[in-house]
This record gives C-alpha cells, sequence and structure tokens, in this order.
C-alpha cells in the first residue's frame, strides 16, 4: 500500500493579478524585491550610503525650519550651526528616547570628514566647498520637501498635519513666530502687513521642512542599524531586511511631529507636539506617496505634452517617483534625484564599489548603477510600508478566515495596481540584468 | 454600577489599557457622563505589537491620547445597535469599519466580549489594537 502527501488546500483560490507572482510572495511574507543575496547586498549597502547624507539632511531641515525661519536672504541656509551639527539624534545614542538602534546620537564620522575636505580631499574654505558643490545637497532634501508640500491633502483625513496648516489656529501661532522674528525689521513687517498670506504659505514650507527632519532623523539610524546588521551576517535575506524595517516603523510610529521656531532663543510652537501628530500618520504615509510614488517631472529631463495628457490632470495620478524612474535621464541631467546619487556614490560601502566596477561600465556608470540599486531599496522600502500597513489595518498572513485573507489578497492587489502603468519599474527589478 | 475607568481597573486583563488612558491624562473623560461606547484592547492585544510602540506612545502623551481616542465612540451603542452598521467615526474623528455580518468584528479586530455596562457608557472588548487608516 502507498501513501501520497497531500498538502492542505489554499485558504483563497491564487490571483489572477498580472503580478500574481508578486503578490503570491507579499502573502508569504516576502518583499515586491525577490529575495536573492545579491538584492540584498545591493539594497543594505545602499542603505549605508544613503544614511550618511540623511544625517546631515535631517539637522540641517531642522536648522531651516526652526533658526533660519524666513531670513529673507538665506544664502547660508546650508551652513548648518555647530549646535544642529551636534544635536544628538532622539533615537540614536545614549540619551536616546528609545533605544532600538546601537548607532551613536552624534551625526556620523564619515559624514563629518566629508563636510570638512569634501570630495578633493583638501581643507579649503567652507564657501569654495559649497560653490563648486562639493558638499552634501541640500537641494535634493528640499525637493523631497517641496514634493510633499506640493502634493499636500495625502493621507487625509487621517493625516491631520496638512489641514491643520489652513486653520487659524496656525496662522495666529505663526503670526506670533513671524511678528518676533521681524520685531526688528520694519521692512519686513510692512510686508507682512500687505501680503500675510505669502508670508503664512512660506511658514507652511518651512512646517514641511520640519515634518521631513523629524521623519529622517529616525530613518538615518534604522538605516545604519541595517548596515551594521548585516556585516555582522545578521540577515538572512531580503525579507528580513524588509521586516526590520516594519518592525522600525510600528516601534516610531507614535513619535511627535511639530514645528518650533527658536527667535533669540525663545520657542515658538507653530504646530506644539500637543495637537497629537504622529510620525507614521503625519510623516512616514505623507512623505512615501509624496516622495516614491508622486513627486512632478524633473525640468530638463523630458518634454511633456499636457495637452496630449502625457501628464496626468489629477494630482494622485503623477508618478515620477523613484518606483518609476528611468534612472538613465534621470542621473544625466543635474536634478535632485541625480544630486542624491552624488551624494550616496561619496559613502558607498567597498563592497559595493567593486561590485559596480565588475558591472556595465564599471566606475564610469556607477551613479546610474547606484540609482537603479537605490530603486530595488525603495521597492523594498515601499514593500515594508504595504506589510506594515497590512499588519496595522487588516489580518495576519496565516489567518485562516478566508474572508480575512481575501481582504489582504484585495490590499495587495489595490498597491500592486498603483504598478500597472508602464512606466512603473516593479517588473524590471525582479531580474539582475537590470542595472 | 461603575464606570468603564473603574470596570477596566478591576477587570484582569486591562492593565496595559489602563496604564495607557492614565499616561494619556484620559481618565476624567472616562469618568465623565458621556456616555461612550469603548472598543477596549486586551493586554494581549498590546502585547502583539512590535517592540518599542508603546514604549514610544507612552513618552508622547498627546500622540498616544489620539490613539486611544480612536477606540472610543460617541454614545452607548451595544452591538444590536450596531448590527447593520458598516462604519463609525471615533472621538478621534477617523472612520472605524465594523463588520457584524459573521462575528462582530471591529476593523481588524474581533470582539470577544460584547456589551460589557458601565454607568457612562458600554465597553466592547477586543483582541488587537485598531489603528487609524
Amino acid at each position: 500500500m502507498t501513501s501520497t502527501l497531500t498538502s492542505p488546500p489554499p485558504v483563497i483560490p491564487p490571483s489572477q493579478h498580472k503580478y500574481a507572482d508578486i503578490i503570491h510572495r507579499l502573502e508569504a511574507g516576502g518583499s515586491m524585491l525577490p529575495d536573492t543575496p545579491d538584492n540584498l547586498m545591493q539594497i543594505i549597502g545602499i542603505y549605508k550610503a544613503y544614511a550618511v547624507p540623511m544625517d546631515f539632511y535631517w539637522r540641517d531641515l531642522l536648522y531651516i525650519a526652526e533658526q533660519v525661519f524666513l531670513e529673507p536672504f538665506p544664502f547660508f541656509k546650508y551652513f548648518i550651526s555647530q549646535e544642529y551639527l551636534d544635536l544628538p539624534n532622539h533615537y540614536a545614542g545614549d540619551t536616546a528616547d528609545l533605544r532600538i538602534w546601537r548607532g551613536e546620537a552624534a551625526a556620523h564620522p564619515e559624514l563629518l570628514e566629508f563636510m570638512a575636505t569634501g570630495e578633493v580631499k583638501k581643507k579649503l574654505p567652507k564657501l569654495l566647498h559649497h560653490l563648486w558643490h562639493d558638499r552634501v545637497n541640500m537641494e535634493f532634501a528640499e525637493a523631497c520637501m517641496r514634493a510633499m508640500l506640493w502634493h499636500r491633502h495625502m493621507y487625509a483625513p487621517v493625516n491631520q498635519f496638512d489641514a491643520y496648516l489652513d486653520t487659524d489656529e496656525y496662522k495666529q501661532n505663526a503670526d506670533r513666530a513671524i511678528r518676533a522674528y521681524f520685531k526688528n525689521n520694519p521692512a519686513m513687517l510692512a510686508l507682512y502687513k500687505l501680503f500675510p498670506e505669502m508670508f503664512y504659505e512660506k511658514v507652511r514650507e518651512l512646517s514641511y521642512y520640519s515634518n521631513l527632519g523629524l521623519f529622517w532623523e529616525v530613518m538615518a539610524p534604522v538605516f545604519f542599524e541595517m548596515s551594521d546588521i548585516y556585516d555582522e551576517g545578521g540577515f538572512k535575506g531580503v525579507p528580513d531586511a524588509m521586516n526590520f524595517l516594519v518592525n522600525g516603523i510600528f516601534a516610531i510610529a507614535g513619535r511627535p511631529i511639530y514645528h518650533h521656531v527658536y527667535v533669540d532663543g525663545e520657542c515658538y510652537e507653530i504646530i506644539p507636539k500637543s495637537k497629537g501628530f504622529t510620525w507614521l500618520y503625519e510623516a512616514a504615509l505623507p512623505y512615501v506617496e509624496a516622495v516614491f510614488y508622486r513627486t512632478a517631472p524633473f525640468r530638463g529631463t523630458k518634454s511633456y505634452n499636457a495637452q496630449a495628457g502625457q501628464v496626468p490632470e489629477d494630482q494622485k495620478d503623477f508618478h515620477y517617483g523613484i518606483l518609476y524612474a528611468d534612472v538613465f535621464p534621470v542621473g544625466t541631467a543635474g536634478i535632485p534625484p541625480t544630486l542624491l546619487m552624488q551624494d550616496m556614490l561619496h559613502f558607498l560601502p567597498p563592497y559595493l564599489v567593486d561590485y559596480y566596477k565588475q558591472h556595465s561600465r564599471g566606475k564610469d556608470d556607477a551613479l546610474i548603477q547606484l540609482g537603479i540599486t537605490f530603486q530595488r531599496s525603495m521597492y523594498n522600502v515601499t514593500s515594508a510600508v504595504i506589510q506594515a500597513l497590512r499588519t496595522a489595518l487588516l489580518y495576519p498572513l496565516d489567518d485562516p478566515n478566508p474572508k480575512h485573507r481575501m481582504a489582504n489578497r484585495q490590499f495587495f492587489e489595490a498597491q500592486m495596481d498603483r504598478f500597472l502603468r508602464p512606466e512603473a519599474r516593479l517588473s524590471d527589478i525582479q531580474t539582475h540584468d537590470y542595472r | 454600577m461603575a464606570d468603564i475607568v473603574d470596570i477596566a481597573v478591576n477587570t484582569e486583563g486591562f492593565s496595559t489599557l489602563v496604564a495607557a488612558v492614565q499616561a494619556a491624562g484620559l481618565v476624567d473623560v472616562l469618568k465623565s457622563p458621556g456616555p461612550f461606547t469603548v472598543f477596549a484592547p486586551l493586554d494581549d492585544a498590546f502585547a502583539k505589537l512590535p517592540p518599542g510602540t508603546v514604549q514610544t506612545l507612552v513618552q508622547n502623551p498627546p500622540q498616544l491620547g489620539r490613539i486611544l481616542k480612536y477606540h472610543v465612540v460617541s454614545g452607548k451603542l451595544t452591538k444590536a445597535d450596531l448590527e447593520g452598521k458598516t462604519s463609525l467615526t471615533s472621538v478621534e474623528g477617523s472612520e472605524i469599519r465594523l463588520d457584524l455580518s459573521d462575528e462582530f468584528e471591529v476593523k481588524n479586530a474581533t470582539v470577544v466580549m460584547a456589551d460589557v455596562e458601565a454607568d457612562n457608557g458600554i465597553i466592547h472588548v477586543i483582541d488587537n489594537v485598531i489603528l487609524m487608516g
């Protein structure tokens, strides 16, 4: 007599979606990015290279939001003050509010070294490094902030930060800070009296500087920690790296998002912490939507004919983020994503430098290769966000209830629908030939 | 009869919820006449959240208060009152999805004990912390 092994019937039938394989992978606890050692190596390497400039971005974003504020001629806004360069990270170091990640609270040593000598490896006057663009490209951080400001209303009404910017309470708070800031500048006060809305709009932009700075303050130590874990042999595959991010998203979800301004040492709370705005709902989710998915076409890369429908009518259909980017033209045009790639190029771990030398045109197209690695890594971060939302709002992956499993399926399919448009790079990142 | 807070304090399995309500400064609100309907997560529900989640919230009372207010609805709504409804508006302001077609489900949580009467409202005990979105 022979016996046959039979596996239990699946709880729900297979998906018929174009990306059914990826949906089944997500349902099995995986990432949109295939689980291969090569992918794991690439994404962790780039997280580390991203974390170093990010350690500058968040500090300078807060410096601009809180100290530079409405400076009419902000020529030196990228010349961060020592106080903000030394600002202890709230989620790293011995003074951390929550000590999950092992990194130091102080600015990363590789960042400090680069700030001192730049790419030229010479200690020249700061202004020369600045004008030569031999520095961290804050313009990229500002482009991300601007995407969040321009798209606005994301995840409304759950995201309450954005709606708050239009309230009278916000304007009153801004008014107090504006009057204090310009108390010795009658010309600006007169201008404020004539065009108050212009000033409020500028303060709204600064509130988004603060929002993004507080968001990235968390992401920098998360990415450094991932790099350290990988170096210690800790991640066994891409899903491990994704789950690390999912846990991080939850751990920090309740971090307050606020906007404080300091005038002569006195704090003006434009968005107080007491509003209850959170890192997850008011920063992370709007950031992912605005920056990973939407942004806006970059000038100088491609001509669009809006009358022919080449630019969507609805902002929600914008698809110019990293998940859709054609990295080649982006990598040649001197625009925000290129600036980020240039920033990351300075801090690649040796194993990624070697890796890029072995492929395509080697060192000559390292910027493009790392841009595509970055794209892979952001598909993994987006996977983490999708899995975190599924955990928060839906059901466990092994839920025995078919109705619950179908709800998860519909959620995953709806997420994958966003990659049905031809510009999406989801299919490309499934293979290693895409470099 | 006891109010919502007294019931939670005197019932096993709600120590995290009680500590959270105290940390968020919502004790007085939940002792007020209300009436309120509270979807009360058990300790096990909080324990399911990844490490650090509750700690960060407890450090930040306004943010914690917002999550807790998402578990509260104005009015005294028994399970029978909720039959046929598909959503409620929480005190936090966001919608709460309901499904009473099979079990009594509140978003991705299942009600494990319905209709616990308090003199300022009603408690439905749930097995997951529910989150906005």
